[in-house]
């Protein structure tokens, strides 16, 4: 065997080498990365701008069903009705009412029904300063309270804005106090939070991995 | 009897040159080894290109950086992507390359008594900019805090109760800070990204790298890397796209919040300000006074976090009432 053939040979067989480990990695024939396992798509309820209560005026705006709303179905207009306090002055809710939490001020203390229902028109509502408010356009009532927080409602920082910062490009919208807060209850109720993150490589401490520097 | 001055009757031929060029033995075995060589090159070569043609296209390979591309060449870019994305979802974009406006700087400001950390910004994000399911990317990471301190060490992303808020702890969404002094931005060895007029600080996806010193030189692990290539469902995708903002990224390259661009730069609010259920961000031109984030700038008691370290966010939170 001359040099230049054993050089033609060996050339050869490094190119075949080159080749044979070139289709074992293409074709992944060992060392194979483990499949990713699929992440749960995140459930539509964490992606919905909606409001966490649905008031009144959105119902009309929908033109759904009001009946709820409807005081007179089972008052009589023009009788008023006395309210029932218990021996610690705390409202006594009749039966029908039964599923209303009143938690609305210190201590539960504004649970007299006519600080805000007007006791002769049971559909609308009672401002300290006797001005008359239907039932969807609650905010003015609580304004008459809470002035510095509807201060901060009407520059924007208190309750969400949306649409568009520009008020030149389009419109931005506020929400009414009723869609974030129910009036009898208005503490914000607590809400189920959306899943964790899932990390690539999870962490291998049990405790986290940030466990407390106590 | 042999003639003395005669030639000899054959005359010897040197081994590897036969008269003419005739076919020889050697020849033969020569020529067939380097045309095996030959296609054994292009056999090994068609798989790789096969994987690479949804790698990258010769167009992407050869396109200059953003800052340099010219109307034209950018309009071609923008189709090419419109393209590549309607291939791979079945979704034709609208994709945009949205200029800075105008006397606008852009502030977020959060609202740290309001925020109960139901995490529905991270979703919004998620499903605004087209991030990646699997593996899950996140812009957003909301930390779960002890009341009275803000040593990081001690706050929890990976919280799971059945409801909250939960008694005893505040949560404190972090994302990127858009910082104006941003370390990101001096690490970059390619300068793929770089800090905009309007404060954004924004990622080329096509000229990154993926070496990650941005996700290293981050105070506040802003910056995502896709170590993977991207899955997303088709259903879920959101063809609202912007050059700079939420188009579909490869394999390889950093991503992050950029104040949803493809919003804010028309006008709009970004997708997790517009789902956050208790009104605790607030986002728009710090240059405004008239905007609710000059208000809070000039009346709240705004904080960043880790002021030290001299990066400038501009996300502010605060606590109110």
């Amino acid at each position: 065997m001359t040099a230049d053939t054993k050089t033609a040979l060996a050339l050869a067989g490094l190119a075949l080498a080159f080749v044979a480990l070139r289709s074992a990695f293409l074709e992944q024939l060992w060392g194979r990365p483990a499949a990713l396992a699929p992440v749960p798509l995140a459930d539509p309820a964490f992606t919905n701008t909606a409001p966490v209560r649905t008031t009144l005026a959105d119902l009309l705006a929908k033109g759904a069903d009001t009946s709820d709303y409807d005081c007179y179905t089972c008052h009589e207009a023009g009788k008023a009705i006395t309210l029932r306090f218990d021996t610690n002055n705390a409202v006594i809710l009749p039966k029908e009412h039964a599923d209303l939490r009143i938690r609305h001020g210190r201590n539960d203390r504004n649970d007299n029904c006519y600080n805000c229902h007007d006791p002769a028109k049971l559909d609308q509502l009672l401002r300290r300063d006797g001005g008359k408010l239907k039932l969807q356009d609650s905010t003015p009532l609580c304004a008459g309270c809470h002035g510095p927080t509807y201060r901060d409602w009407e520059i924007g920082i208190h309750g969400r804005v949306s649409g568009y910062w520009d008020r030149r490009a389009g419109q931005a919208s506020r929400l009414a106090c009723v869609s974030c807060h129910d009036p009898h209850a208005p503490f914000f109720a607590p809400l189920k939070p959306a899943p964790g993150p899932h990390l690539l490589h999870p962490p291998l401490l049990a405790a986290g991995p940030h466990p407390a520097n106590d | 009897m042999a003639d003395p001055g005669q030639r000899p009757r054959f005359t010897p031929v040197a081994p590897d040159v036969a008269a003419g060029g005739a076919l020889t033995r050697r020849n033969f075995l020569r020529a067939s080894a380097a045309v095996a060589a030959g296609v054994a090159g292009v056999a090994a070569i068609l798989p790789v290109l096969r994987e690479l043609k949804d790698f990258t296209t010769a167009q992407q390979f050869l396109q200059k950086h953003y800052k340099e591309l010219t109307p034209e060449e950018m309009e071609r870019v923008l189709e090419r992507i419109a393209r590549e994305v309607e291939r791979q979802y079945g979704v034709r974009p609208h994709v945009r390359d949205l200029k800075p406006l105008d006397g606008v700087e852009f502030v977020y400001a959060l609202n740290l008594t309001r925020c109960v950390g139901c995490r529905r910004c991270v979703h919004a994000c998620v499903a605004e900019n087209n991030q990646s399911r699997t593996p899950e990317l996140q812009y957003i990471r909301v930390l779960k805090m002890p009341n009275g301190t803000f040593d990081l060490e001690r706050s929890d992303p990976n919280y799971a109760p059945a409801s909250v808020p939960e008694e005893g702890f505040f949560y404190m969404p972090v994302q990127c800070h858009q910082c104006k002094n941003p370390p990101c931005v001096k690490v970059c060895p390619v300068k793929a990204t770089w800090k905009e007029d309007d404060g954004i600080v924004v990622i080329d996806y096509d000229w990154c790298i993926g070496c990650r010193y941005c996700e290293a030189a981050c105070p506040y692990w802003a910056r995502r890397f896709n170590f993977a290539t991207p899955s997303i469902p088709k259903e879920r995708i959101n063809p609202d796209m912007a050059y700079l903002g939420n188009r579909p990224r490869p394999r390889g390259v950093m991503e992050k919040c950029h104040f949803c661009i493809q919003r804010t730069r028309v006008g709009r609010y970004p997708a997790c300000l517009e789902v956050c259920p208790t009104g605790s961000r607030k986002f728009g031109n710090a240059l405004d006074p008239r905007s609710e984030v000059g208000y809070i700038l000039r009346n709240k008691r705004v904080f960043v976090l880790k002021e030290e370290v001299g990066t400038l966010p501009r996300f502010f939170y605060y606590f109110d009432i």
